[in-house]
This record gives structure tokens, C-alpha cells and sequence, in this order.
């Protein structure tokens, strides 16, 4: 049997269903006339398992799992990772210097861009943005706090 | 009659105040550049500037936001014409005939006829807003929680079944958002519902880390730089004014583009995209020269154009009159409305005449604004597309999150932004649209608490949905679409989505 995309996100909708009703387990479903906080849930889950099922079932639509591309992950998961450092830093560093390092990492370790021209262009962006923010919106940001 | 044109009087009075003429320029302006841009959609667009309104008044906000919606509707066939890529998805059909004038020399044209065809539409719409949305409230002043519940769940199926995925699959996707929107303290009992012990959790995930997740990060996740190029197609600005032929062939197609999207725009889905194809399909079918479409036929310009302009405007009578969002969008203009502590619904037009009124007349001074702003400032958007990507992503992200950072200072929102951007690469992998998750979760309170209540109300008898006329209407509305859709769908019969997206597909091939 060829193993389908629509196999593997079915499959995991059905984890995911269930994974729900499991921690919904200490919450009251009530009775119909007075339903409790896990009535709801509890319903919705189990419709989240009965369509996983029937894209399970009918995965043969869908093309097989192995032909999905993932050229395009490589750039994903180089983006992910430093876009979750940035977050990370972003209440230490502040926004000026967080945003000046995240940009500059994406445009030179990712795109490979001139270094010189990319560090003009991430300085002037994100001191356009933080005089923008603070003083003409009156928004205060995340300041250094090391 | 007379007192809906002495209210538009008072709205007029609003919207000609200085500082809020400022907020509607700066929204078109910005919607433009969101449109212009490629991988930048109204909702991300929207969404990213979400927390820049905050220091504003709620009128203000709302007329913003939405002016930055209708704007990007406006700006995005910019981009399909010059480049043949659309800045927003409602601009797809516009690449095919746009983009075929453009190669001939007559760029100028479509984007003058792309404009005012969209200036036409979005007025059309407005005064349809204008006399529709008022009486509509009134009648929605009679709706309890049975018939709210029937119209949310018709809202989903309805979604479902205008969806270009399969039903399934944006139940699916449906389902998931309302699971998301049921995390945190249940309103009614006070129970904490998978918080995890995180107290960020506690007020439950909001849209805009949600939306700018899935739609502004998932989008970039999902788009390697390289792949994005572009030939832009330089117009010349004496060749700006269509000649006359080109005036009369887009007349009728702008008419009927105007009143099918209205009509689309005020049911349930993502409106804007789905009336600029069927305005295609309709235009082909009614023309004398179906031949010249796909080699730069005016009427493939003028009708899908103002047809997205006129749904994204029908789109706003559900969510004003009603408190209903018919789609991703207007959920988070409406969560945007909430945080300004303005609930929309049937109340908007009596308890806050300023922000409805204000809002609605803004949206004519907005569209007049856009006609005057799309032509002249062709060459700046015409620079703006030739940034590359490359140099653009990195400040989309920062503005991801600053954005949603903003809304409540909280680092737990940015890191579920994040998962959410992921979620929404993975999704996209496996042809998955996320549009009904975001519905799914704006819905999931009111839905929630309305059918709680209503069995509460009937101590647990179901036949209360079935013994009030509005809900059993709605229902049974709700059991046609779904049986439509299941025989579709069971008979793996090809609808008219899956050949209309064909036909689509094999337009853009060749």
C-alpha cells in the first residue's frame, strides 16, 4: 500500500482528537440540560476524529506522502529557528537590537546578500520602525533589560 | 428611508473629521501596498496593523482596518496585470486578461478600467450596505441563542460548502478553530480548559496571533525567496485613459461584476475570492467573443475586479447587521471591534450609531480616495514591486512580531504565533486551507454559549432549535447545503468549484 499526504494528515487529526478527549477527561460534560465545560469539546473532538477517518479512508485522492515537496524546508526551518531566537531575545534585547540581529541574519546567513548593503538596510528599517513606534504612534516597545 | 439618510448625514459628519479622513487615507494607502505587494494578504495586512490602532477611538480603528481591506482589493490587481502574479488571491482571474492587455501596450487601460471598475463596485456596495445592514438589525434584534446557534452552525456548513477545499476538509480545518477557541476559562462554569497551568492562557488564544501565524508567517515559511521573480511591466502614463471601445465593452461586465459580488458578499466564505471567479465564468459565458478571453478581453478585467470590490463591501452587511463574520477577514475586524470594547451585531446601529454610521460613510470618502490614489500613484507601486523578496520577508517577520507582541505584551502570543506559522506551512503542504480555522475560532464563544444556553433554556430538549421558525428556516438551509455538498462529495462527482478551478488552472497555463 502506498502511504498517501491525505493518510498521514488524517492520521493526525485523529492523534489529535483524541489527544483532546483524553485532556478533557476531568472536565464536567454536564447533562443536556445543564451541558458543563467539556460538552462542547468532547463533540468537537469526536468530529475531528470522524473527519481524520474519512480522509484516512479516502486518502487514495490524494497524491502519495513521498511526492510532497519539501524543497522549501531547508529555507522553513533556517527561518523558524531564528525567527524563535528572535522571540526568545526579544524581552532581553529589547526590540532595536533583537530585530537589527534577526534581520541581519536572515539576509546574510539565508540570502546571502551583501553584508554591507544588508546592515544599512536592517539599521535604517528597524530605527525607521522603532522612531515610528515610539514616538509617532506613542506605542512603547521592549527595551534592553540585561 | 428618511431616518437611514439623516444617520448616513450624521456618518458623513464623522467621517469628513479630519483626523478620521487621515485614518481612511492611511488604510487605502497601506490596503494598496498589501494588495501591490505579493505574499502580503488583506488578513496578514490586516491582522500585522491590528495593535497600531489601538491608541485610536474605535471609529477610527474600524475605519482604518477596513480601509485597508477594500484597498488591498484595489491594489491587487496592480500587481496581476504588470507582473502576472496576484498580490492577493481575489486578483487571480485579473492576471489572465490583465496581464494579456498589459503585453499588448494596454497596461494603462487595465488598470484604469481595474480601478474604476473597482470605484463603481465598492460604491455599489456601500449604498447596498447602507440600505440593507439597518433593517437587517432590526429583525436581528428578535434572534435568541437557538437562533444564533442555527445561524453560526449555517455560517460553517456554508463555509464548507463555497470553500474551494473539499468539505472535509474545511470542517476539519473548521472543527480545529473551534477547539482553539474553547481553550481558557469557560465563561459559564469558570473551569480553565487546556491552559497547561500557562496564566497567558487563562483569556484563551486571541485571532491575531492565530491569523498573523497562519496567513503572514505561513505564508513566508512557505515561500523560498528564489522562487519569487517577477517581470514588471512598466506602464506609460499617457497610455493611462482606456480608448472608447475599451470603455464600452466594460460597462456591462462592471455592472453585473458589481451586483454578483454583493450578493456573493454577503454569504458565508471567502466572498472576495469566490466572486471574482464566477464574474470570470459568467463573462465568458455571456460574450459575444468568448475567444478573447484569456488574450486580454476587457470584460476578464472589469468583471472578476468589481466583483471582488462589491463582495468585499456585501461582506461587511452580515458582520455589521448581525455580528457575524462571513469569513477569516471580518472576524478579525470584529475582534478588532471588541478590543476597542464595541461588540458588532444587531445593537452596532442603537448603541454605537458612530462607529456604524462613521464607518459606513467613510467607506464612500474611502473608495474616492482609492480611485484618485490607484492611478496617479502607478509608478510609485511599480517601484515598491521591484524590492525583492528577499529584502522584504525579513521585515514582514519583524512586523509579525511587534504585532502581535503588541496586543498584550505577552512573549506567549509571539511563540504561538510561531507554532501557528508552522502549523500553517504544514497545512499548506497538505492542501489544507486555513481560512475556516481562523472562523472557527472567532465563532467558537458566541457558538458555544448559544447553544448552551438554549438547552439550558429548553432543559435539554433539541427540539428547540426545531420549534422556533427563524432556527428551523436556518437549519433546513443548513441540511441542503450539507446534502449538496455530501452527494458531491459521495458520488466523487465534480461541482461547480472543482471546474471552475480547473477551467482557472488551464487559463493560467497557457
Amino acid at each position: 500500500m502506498v502511504l498517501r499526504a491525505d493518510h498521514v494528515a488524517g492520521a493526525a487529526f485523529v492523534i489529535f482528537g483524541a489527544a483532546i478527549i483524553a485532556l478533557s477527561r476531568d472536565l464536567p460534560v454536564g447533562q443536556l440540560s445543564m451541558p458543563g465545560s467539556g460538552f462542547l469539546p468532547m463533540i468537537v473532538a469526536t468530529l475531528t476524529i470522524i473527519f481524520g477517518l474519512i480522509l484516512i479512508l479516502r486518502a487514495k485522492e490524494s497524491g502519495p506522502f513521498s511526492e510532497l515537496g519539501w524543497d522549501d524546508g531547508k529555507h522553513a526551518l533556517m527561518v523558524t529557528a531564528i525567527t524563535a531566537a528572535a522571540i526568545a531575545l526579544y524581552e532581553h534585547l529589547g526590540f532595536f537590537f533583537t530585530m537589527l540581529l534577526m534581520m541581519i541574519t536572515l539576509l546574510i546567513v539565508i540570502e546571502r546578500r551583501n553584508p554591507i548593503r544588508a546592515g544599512i538596510y536592517c539599521i535604517a528599517i528597524v530605527l525607521f520602525t522603532y522612531v515610528s513606534f515610539v514616538y509617532g504612534l506613542k506605542t512603547p516597545l521592549p527595551e534592553y533589560s540585561f | 428611508m428618511e431616518n437611514t439618510l439623516i444617520s448616513l448625514a450624521h456618518g458623513f459628519g464623522i467621517a469628513f473629521q479630519l483626523d478620521n479622513l487621515w485614518y481612511a487615507f492611511l488604510g487605502c494607502v497601506v490596503g494598496t501596498l498589501v494588495g501591490v505587494l505579493p505574499g502580503i494578504g488583506p488578513l496578514s495586512g490586516i491582522s500585522i496593523l491590528l495593535p497600531v490602532t489601538f491608541g485610536l477611538n474605535a471609529t477610527q480603528a474600524v475605519i482604518m482596518l477596513a480601509g485597508i481591506y477594500y484597498g488591498s482589493q484595489y491594489g491587487g490587481s496592480t500587481t496581476s496585470i504588470l507582473m502576472r502574479i496576484p498580490g492577493e488571491a481575489s486578483s487571480v482571474m485579473t492576471c489572465i486578461d490583465g496581464n494579456a492587455m498589459a503585453k499588448k501596450g494596454r497596461a494603462g487601460s487595465a488598470l484604469c478600467i481595474a480601478a474604476v471598475g473597482s470605484w463603481v463596485a465598492g460604491t455599489f456596495g456601500v449604498v447596498m450596505l447602507t440600505l440593507v445592514a439597518p433593517p437587517l438589525a432590526t429583525i436581528a434584534l428578535k434572534f435568541g441563542p437557538p437562533e444564533y446557534t442555527a445561524m453560526l452552525t449555517l455560517g460553517l456548513i456554508f463555509l464548507a460548502y463555497m470553500s474551494s477545499s473539499s468539505l472535509v476538509r474545511t470542517l476539519l480545518m473548521a472543527c480545529i478553530g473551534l477547539l482553539l477557541g474553547m481553550v481558557g476559562i469557560d465563561n459559564m462554569t469558570g473551569h480553565f480548559r487546556y491552559s497547561f497551568d500557562l496564566a497567558e492562557l487563562g483569556d484563551g488564544i486571541g485571532i491575531v496571533p492565530v491569523a498573523v501565524g497562519l496567513f503572514g508567517l505561513g505564508e513566508i515559511l512557505s515561500t523560498p525567496s528564489h522562487t519569487v521573480v517577477g517581470e514588471v511591466i512598466t506602464p506609460k502614463l499617457r497610455e493611462l485613459l482606456p480608448n472608447r471601445k475599451e470603455w464600452r465593452e466594460s460597462i456591462m461586465p462592471i455592472a453585473r461584476g458589481s451586483v454578483l459580488g454583493f450578493i456573493i458578499g454577503i454569504i458565508p466564505g471567502s466572498a472576495h475570492i469566490i466572486s471574482s471567479f464566477l464574474s470570470y465564468a459568467l463573462e465568458r459565458r455571456v460574450s459575444k467573443h468568448p475567444e478573447e478571453f484569456g488574450h486580454g478581453a476587457v470584460a476578464g478585467v472589469a468583471g472578476p475586479e468589481s466583483a471582488n470590490n462589491s463582495a468585499s463591501t456585501g461582506a461587511f452587511v452580515p458582520m455589521l447587521a448581525l455580528g457575524i463574520p462571513t469569513g477569516p477577514i471580518t472576524a478579525v475586524l470584529m475582534g478588532a471591534l471588541m478590543v476597542h470594547g464595541v461588540n458588532s451585531g444587531p445593537q452596532l446601529v442603537t448603541e454605537h450609531p458612530d462607529v456604524f454610521w462613521g464607518f459606513v460613510a467613510s467607506m464612500y470618502v474611502g473608495n474616492l480616495m482609492l480611485l484618485a490614489l490607484n492611478l496617479p500613484l502607478v509608478g510609485l507601486f511599480v517601484t515598491v514591486l521591484r524590492i525583492p523578496y528577499a529584502y522584504l520577508y525579513p521585515l514582514i517577520i519583524m512586523f509579525c512580531i511587534v504585532g502581535v507582541y503588541e496586543v498584550s505584551h505577552s512573549v506567549v502570543d509571539v511563540y504561538i504565533m510561531l507554532i501557528m506559522g508552522v502549523f500553517g506551512y504544514a497545512l499548506r503542504k497538505f492542501a489544507f486551507d486555513p481560512a475556516p480555522l481562523v472562523l472557527g475560532l472567532v465563532i467558537a464563544p458566541l457558538f458555544e454559549q448559544s447553544l448552551r444556553q438554549s438547552l439550558i433554556m429548553s432543559n435539554g430538549d433539541y427540539l428547540i432549535f426545531f420549534s422556533r421558525p427563524i432556527s428551523l428556516g436556518l437549519l433546513i438551509v443548513s441540511v441542503i447545503m450539507l446534502t449538496l455538498s455530501a452527494i458531491t462529495f459521495v458520488l466523487k462527482r465534480k461541482d461547480w468549484r472543482e471546474k471552475l478551478a480547473e477551467a482557472e488552472a488551464g487559463e493560467m497555463e497557457t
